[in-house]
């Protein structure tokens, strides 16, 4: 099922969390709300909830208006950061209670409930109290309960973060796969970008309160629509090094970079990625910088370099070696280069 | 959870700190238990062991008898058993109403967030002083001059109530509350009495059950505040978005989540209600007496204080206490939300 955000908006007495958001998600998509802590992504998602007042705009949920609706007339499921399952009840009955509510009899809650605990695997465990589960289980307890009446819409708040390192990889892939399978709707709220990378259709990236880029993960890594998107997605993030931009050359420092285009921009920002770039000799380089440290990181080691104040990290075949302060050159193809201002945070695209 | 000091278990203990252990153990239980057990032989003592100074151990020191029993049970049997299903009646209704009123306006409190007008709720009260005032003065029947109250208030209210700014907050409810309690009861005992008096209530179950149920509010309101507020949000939220409504989430949720506290508070409730003296001594005079009033009758005598009647008296009160203990003991446990949240 759609949800569909309007003009969205949220302020906590004077101050603004969510600035006029608007988001169209397609029936069975899986969209990603990224943004760090504080960002109103958080916020975002317990408005489509109801858990949380409008102050501006419109949500529809499958085309119904339900911005002035109660959470429990959404016909949404939520898994929440801390699983929130209830410690008087038993899985069975946690897995339940949304059926209990709906009034559906014991035997057809039973047969529901065993068959939606075998896909998430807990079948065995439906007997226990949340207290007796470890972290993993709980996660699966709570999506079962989530995934037990088949919603329109799934929201998911950070439903990983309190997994450990390895689980979470593993879960990733399995909310991945299940998504796919059940082709329900959902949300999801992270602030980690590999899981929005990962798992999403379609990324939102908040920061502020103001929605920066909405776009397929690969979009939103290869055409960043400004300056934060660009530093906010990869691992390492966009190196930028500050310069100017004087009718297609890019000054920074002795050194000038033919960018092609003709703006002249006085406070400009250059970005590349690390795998873009390559470590040369100093005479052979775009732009000369010193080397800061060299890491093994396995497959590649990662070179740290300084281009006057500026820090940017280069990802070097495994072999490479090199000693501290030295000066290296840092080549790269002028159509990997991304141009911004410094000024307004905005892409300078070139034409 | 982390104890500070975990004590070692007696089984585990050396031979010597055992015995010392017991020691101290049983000296202290005979300590808590002696006044009861004082009670309990003075029930069976004559008038002439009460007065000829201490005797402890029933058949050695004196030869106990059953005329108190006998007098309470069977020459005032109807009387007794009067008083004593007044009290049982009073107290377990007052409890039941306080708690359960209690417990939801409590939860409203923790939950929902409040700002009534401070001209508005201070208009209200003058509004109702003022019905008052045309009651005792002139004589206006009360009915119509509470009516009247709320529909001044009501007009009031919307013509003028948009012009305060100053508003309160739950914390100043909450104070409102407990402010209830701060007062002593004597204060109000007379004008409970006068109100009660001008509905023709007096010496009805109904009015001790309603001013019980009132002065108990304010503790079941904050005791159960605290218990309210330590249950994660997440639950509840998650209960509605399950499709509760507010109050399907209070009673499944929040109210088994809270059972221990709700227990320890009933109980408390239970208590102060069953014991209860200066109120009920003023609102009833002889078909609703309850049995501190009768208690409190026998040391008024001629015949001076009957130390021997009141102790069968108090033995038959500490047993409905006792037993409501013992039910509700099981229910006070920690370690209920375990589970709930990680975090």
């Amino acid at each position: 099922m759609t949800v569909v955000l309007d003009a969205v908006s949220k302020s906590f007495g004077n101050v603004k969390v969510l600035h006029d958001l608007s988001l169209d998600v397609q029936d069975g998509e899986f969209l990603v709300l990224l943004g760090a802590s504080g960002s109103g992504k958080s916020t975002a998602l317990r408005m489509i909830a109801g858990l949380e007042t409008v102050s501006g705009g419109r949500i529809s949920i499958s085309g119904r208006d339900v911005t002035d609706e109660l959470p429990k007339n959404r016909d949404v499921a939520m898994v929440f950061q801390s699983y929130a399952l209830y410690p008087h009840k038993t899985v069975a009955e946690n897995i339940g209670y949304p059926l209990k509510i709906r009034r559906m009899s014991r035997t057809d809650i039973e047969t529901q409930v065993r068959e939606v605990a075998a896909q998430v695997r807990i079948g065995e465990l439906l007997e226990r109290y949340p207290r007796e589960l470890s972290g993993g289980q709980r996660q699966r307890v709570a999506l079962a309960r989530a995934m037990v009446r088949r919603p329109s819409v799934f929201l998911m708040d950070e439903p990983l973060s309190n997994l450990d390192a390895k689980l979470r990889g593993h879960m990733r892939a399995e909310l991945k796969h299940m998504q796919h399978e059940l082709g329900i709707t959902t949300i999801y709220v992270t602030h980690d970008q590999i899981e929005a990378m990962t798992l999403a259709h379609r990324v939102a990236l908040l920061e502020g309160g103001r929605l920066q880029q909405l776009a397929a993960p690969k979009t939103i890594y290869e055409d960043p629509e400004n300056l934060f998107v660009a530093q906010f997605i990869g691992s390492p993030p966009m190196n930028v090094a500050h310069g100017r931009l004087d009718a297609g050359t890019f000054v920074i420092g002795q050194d000038r970079v033919a960018t092609g285009g003709t703006e002249t921009v006085s406070n400009a920002v250059i970005g590349l990625r690390a795998e873009d770039c390559q470590v040369v000799a100093p005479e052979d380089g775009a732009i000369r910088a010193q080397l800061f440290a060299n890491e093994l990181i396995g497959d590649h080691t990662l070179v740290t370099a300084k281009i006057g104040d500026d820090m940017v990290s280069i990802k070097a075949p495994k072999e490479f070696e090199a000693g501290f302060d030295e000066a290296i050159g840092i080549a790269f193809e002028t159509d990997k280069l991304y141009l911004f201002n410094r000024d307004t945070g905005a892409r300078i695209r070139r034409s | 959870m982390q104890w500070l000091f975990e004590p070692p278990s007696i089984r585990d203990m050396a031979p010597g700190t055992k015995v010392l252990v017991y020691a101290i153990l049983t000296f202290w239980t005979a300590f808590v238990l002696f006044p009861i057990y004082w009670v309990l032989i003075t029930s069976f003592k004559s008038a002439i062991d009460v007065n000829s100074g201490p005797v402890y151990l029933p058949f050695v020191d004196f030869q106990p008898s059953l005329h108190a029993w006998k007098e309470l049970f069977v020459f005032d049997f109807w009387d007794t058993l009067s008083a004593y299903m007044n009290s049982l009646i009073i107290a377990l209704s007052a409890t039941a109403a306080s708690v359960i009123i209690g417990s939801m306006a409590s939860y409203a409190l923790a939950r929902f967030e409040y700002q009534p007008r401070f001209g508005v709720v201070f208009m209200f009260v003058l509004v109702m002083i003022g019905a008052f005032f045309t009651v005792g003065r002139y004589g206006v029947d009360w009915r119509l001059s509470c009516a009247a109250g709320v529909a001044v208030f009501y007009f009031l209210a919307r013509a003028l109530g948009r012009h305060f700014k100053a508003r309160l907050s739950n914390g100043d409810i909450l104070f409102w509350m407990i402010s209830q309690r701060i007062l002593a009861p004597i204060v109000v005992v007379v004008p409970i009495y006068m109100m009660f008096q001008q509905v023709s209530l007096l010496d009805t179950h109904i009015a001790i059950i309603l001013t019980y149920t009132v002065i108990n509010l304010p503790i079941v309101i904050w005791l159960m505040y605290d218990f309210f507020k330590s249950i994660p949000i997440d639950l509840e939220e998650c209960a509605q978005l399950d499709g509760a409504t507010r109050f399907r989430v209070f009673l499944d949720i929040v109210l088994p989540l809270s059972r221990s506290g709700l227990a320890a508070t009933t109980l408390l409730v239970m208590i102060l209600s069953w014991n209860e003296y200066l109120l009920a001594l003023f609102l009833s005079t002889s078909r609703a007496q309850t049995m501190p009033i009768l208690v409190a009758a026998m040391n008024a005598g001629e015949r001076g204080i009957l130390w021997w009647s009141m102790s069968v008296v108090i033995i038959v009160m500490i047993i409905p206490v006792v037993i409501l203990a013992i039910i509700l003991q099981r229910y006070i446990s920690k370690g209920l939300l375990l589970g709930a949240v990680k975090g």
